[in-house]
């Protein structure tokens, strides 16, 4: 009689019901979805806590350093002012990745983002080589930024007129790569809050520079600017080139995803957040490379290298503005370090929790809570891999891995609408779902031709290996439709 | 969850009401939230069987997982282990003769899984787990008028047939008179006898003291276990603690707190 459904109190609702977690700001319908999943069964249900801001936070937060504070200069050197358009063609391809995405999201609100649709939807040999390729793909991607954050902690020491012997881009990296993982694996303080203003402030300051520069492109402090001719020598291939470059800072979307567990009423705000930070991040690069590159010329902005935009904001308004974009740069850059370590470590949780790795690696650390097993195999590769300052190879591997995992969610989108077993019944439903996933699909992989050599070769290895693994360990394993 | 919305915003002490609008028709038992973090070693302290003897008792274990670990994840690894606790407690508090839902939550904010709880089961009180050695008098610090029906029905539910002194305690308001406040405990006096408790058991007190939670921490002192309302958070309150908080601290004893009326959804 003591068990929690005790048949003669009628009034409350019982441990299955209870999941539909109805929120107490009041007015909201109980999402059914949501009550499925966290359905007690046995253990314990699971509080919902990350809402539609944290969602998009977590986009927008993992999203925004790349985009603005490490690749405007890198990208205008390569393609001009036709940057613009790489990064527009970038949230095209994002967006039309995010909307199969938000669709399979809201059939399976689990943690573990595009892994778990593939691994379900496609099976277990296409989940393991994109669950490992997530891994690895994030920890790129956290390297990367971690160097875009040292560069701008060295731009620190440059604006207090301090001379360094060397660079200090790549060792700040590295120490503040060891500094977030230990922080991860013993920091229990809830930093939900902080990362929400983080990207507030971040988004305030952005925009009243980037409204300032881009009225002073057109005109209205003065002369207007002449502006350059808009696409680069090499025509359309250079544009393309850069697209795929940076392209990295559109990854953060899908990390919405791997939090998808602790999302309330996932139906409504897992679709609103993903395709939300893509619209959001996307109209702010586009802008930023409009504003920078009519400040200088692209050459000019190349030699300024990840650090472009402060000098750009020097331009407009001198030491100030500098300074308010070397702290938005380096707020921005490590809130995307940050959230990649984590999701990366929640993508090492998903294919241990699966079998596809031994399950040693998710375990928890009872003192702190932690999973340091995960997050080490996430923090140490990171840290190497800042050590070798390659941010463009860096960049496109990290995207690489990605785009493989995004060409592949909309064949997963695609063959789950025609085969419609039972348990798949999104409660959001992508407009024109195959036309959408199937473009999406091919943009994708079409996207990853016009990559470096070096990045295909390391991130087809990459997935080879991933490939091998599976063969050598997880043959057995059968994910296929398993919930 | 059957209420009258309107129940609780009167002036009046307007108490019996709720029994007689539908309460009733659920149980007669009112629902005491018992929050427990089970896999850091929290129990049910002596004497809480017996206090909540007659409660529907909705006992919560609960773990706080830090951010970077998926609540999945954590619930794989103890979920087990921290149902079965649960199990436990909840036998030693049915044996006392409670009504015992227990569920257990994992969660990233304590707050938030506690006020959906107190929600779903539309619960009267909180209580703050500290133990006693034993359950006969018991101190009800009363504010005002205002949401006194829910903690008249409580110590009616808990306290009618169990033998249990009463103290009704107010300390008086600025510009409030001794009359005033006598004559309120008075009002909640005779519900209190409606519904079923003793007459001689329950005895009043007024008191004009400059810090209430002062004065209450100090009554408490020779009573075994406190019925207080709750706060709104203000400004106050975050720097110093919710009242009831501070009592439990110096207490040392259970806590009941009674939660506000929620909005009907």
């Amino acid at each position: 009689m003591t068990d929690s459904e005790s048949p003669d109190s009628p009034g409350p609702p019982t441990a299955t019901e209870s999941g539909a977690a109805v929120s107490p700001a009041g007015g909201d319908v109980p999402d059914a979805l949501a009550a499925v999943v966290d359905a007690d069964t046995g253990e314990g249900e699971l509080e919902r806590t990350i809402g539609l801001v944290g969602g998009l936070a977590i986009g927008v937060g993992t999203m925004i350093g790349a985009g603005i504070f490490v690749f405007p200069g890198l990208a205008a050197e390569n393609a001009g002012p036709a940057a613009s358009l790489s990064f527009a063609i970038g949230a095209v391809i994002a967006l039309l990745v995010a909307l199969p995405a938000s669709e399979l999201a809201t059939a399976m609100p689990r943690s573990g983002g595009g892994y778990f649709f593939i691994s379900r939807g496609l099976g277990s040999a296409a989940g393991a080589v994109v669950g490992l390729g997530l891994w690895l793909g994030l920890v790129f991607a956290a390297a990367f930024y971690l160097v875009g954050l040292g560069s701008y902690a060295g731009q620190v020491f440059l604006e207090a007129g301090i001379a360094l012997p060397i660079d200090p881009a790549v060792p700040l990296g590295v120490a503040f790569g060891v500094g977030l993982t230990a922080l991860s694996l013993f920091g229990t303080e809830n930093t939900a809050a902080l990362q929400n203003g983080i990207v507030i402030l971040l988004l305030v300051i952005l925009t009243l520079f980037l409204s300032y520069g881009s009225l002073d492109a057109l005109g209205v402090f003065g002369a207007e600017r002449v502006p350059e001719r808009f696409f680069p020598p090499g025509g359309a291939l250079p544009v393309l080139q850069t697209a795929a470059l940076v392209f990295t800072s559109y990854l953060g979307f899908a990390q919405v995803a791997t939090v998808a567990g602790d999302i309330t009423e996932p139906s409504r705000n897992l679709p609103l957040a993903m395709v939300g930070s893509v619209l959001l991040v996307g109209v702010f690069y586009v802008v930023t490379i409009f504003v920078a590159t009519s400040a200088f010329g692209s050459a000019r902005l190349g030699e300024f290298g990840e650090t472009a935009m402060v000098e750009v904001a020097r331009s407009f308004v001198g030491l100030p503005g500098a300074l308010a974009i070397v702290v938005a740069g380096l707020l921005a850059t490590f809130s995307s370090a940050n959230a990649s370590i984590l999701s990366a470590s929640r993508a090492v949780y998903a294919v241990s929790r699966d079998g596809v790795i031994p399950e040693t690696a998710s375990r928890l650390n009872l003192a702190y809570g932690t999973p340091h097993v995960a997050l080490g195999l996430a923090g140490g590769p990171i840290v190497v891999l800042a050590a070798t300052g390659q941010v463009a190879l860096l960049a496109e591997v990290a995207s690489f891995l990605h785009l493989v995992m995004y060409g592949l969610i909309c064949v997963a989108l695609i063959k789950l609408r025609r085969e419609d077993p039972a348990w798949y019944d999104p409660s959001f439903r992508c407009p024109a779902g195959f036309a959408v996933a199937g473009v999406g699909g091919l943009a994708s992989f079409a996207l990853i031709a016009f990559m470096q050599s070096a990045s295909i070769g390391v991130g087809a290895a990459v997935m080879i290996a991933a490939y091998g693994w599976y063969r050598y360990y997880a043959t057995d394993v059968e994910l296929k439709g398993d919930f | 969850m059957t209420e009258t919305p309107a129940e609780d915003g009167g002036e009046q002490p307007e108490v019996g009401e709720g029994a007689a609008t539908g309460e009733g028709a659920e149980t007669d038992r009112p629902s005491v939230l018992v929050p427990l973090e089970v896999l850091e070693g929290e129990s049910p302290p002596p004497g809480t069987p017996e206090l909540l003897a007659n409660a529907r008792v909705v006992l919560l274990g609960y773990h706080v997982i830090p951010e970077q670990t998926a609540a999945e994840q954590a619930r794989e690894q103890f979920g087990e282990t921290a149902m079965s606790k649960l199990g436990e407690f909840a036998d030693r508090l049915a044996e006392a003769g409670s009504d015992v839902e227990t569920r257990l939550v994992f969660t990233h904010d304590k707050e938030t899984t506690i006020d959906r709880l107190i929600y779903e089961y539309d619960c009267l009180a909180v209580l703050v787990p500290n133990s006693t050695e034993r359950v006969d008098s018991v101190l009800v610090a009363l504010r005002g008028t205002i949401g006194v029906g829910r903690n008249v029905r409580l110590v009616a539910g808990l306290f009618a047939d169990a033998g249990v002194d009463v103290t009704l305690y107010h300390v008086l308001d600025e510009g409030e008179s001794l009359d005033d406040g006598e004559s309120f405990l008075n009002g909640v006096k005779t519900d209190l006898v409606e519904r079923g408790i003793d007459l001689d058991r329950i005895e009043t007190l007024v008191e004009d003291a400059d810090a209430s939670i002062d004065a209450i921490a100090g009554r408490a002192e020779s009573h075994d276990a406190v019925v207080m309302g709750e706060t709104d958070p203000s400004v106050t309150t975050f720097v110093f603690g919710m009242p009831s908080e501070l009592v439990a601290e110096r207490f040392l004893g259970p806590v009941l707190v009674v939660q506000r009326e929620r909005p009907e959804e």
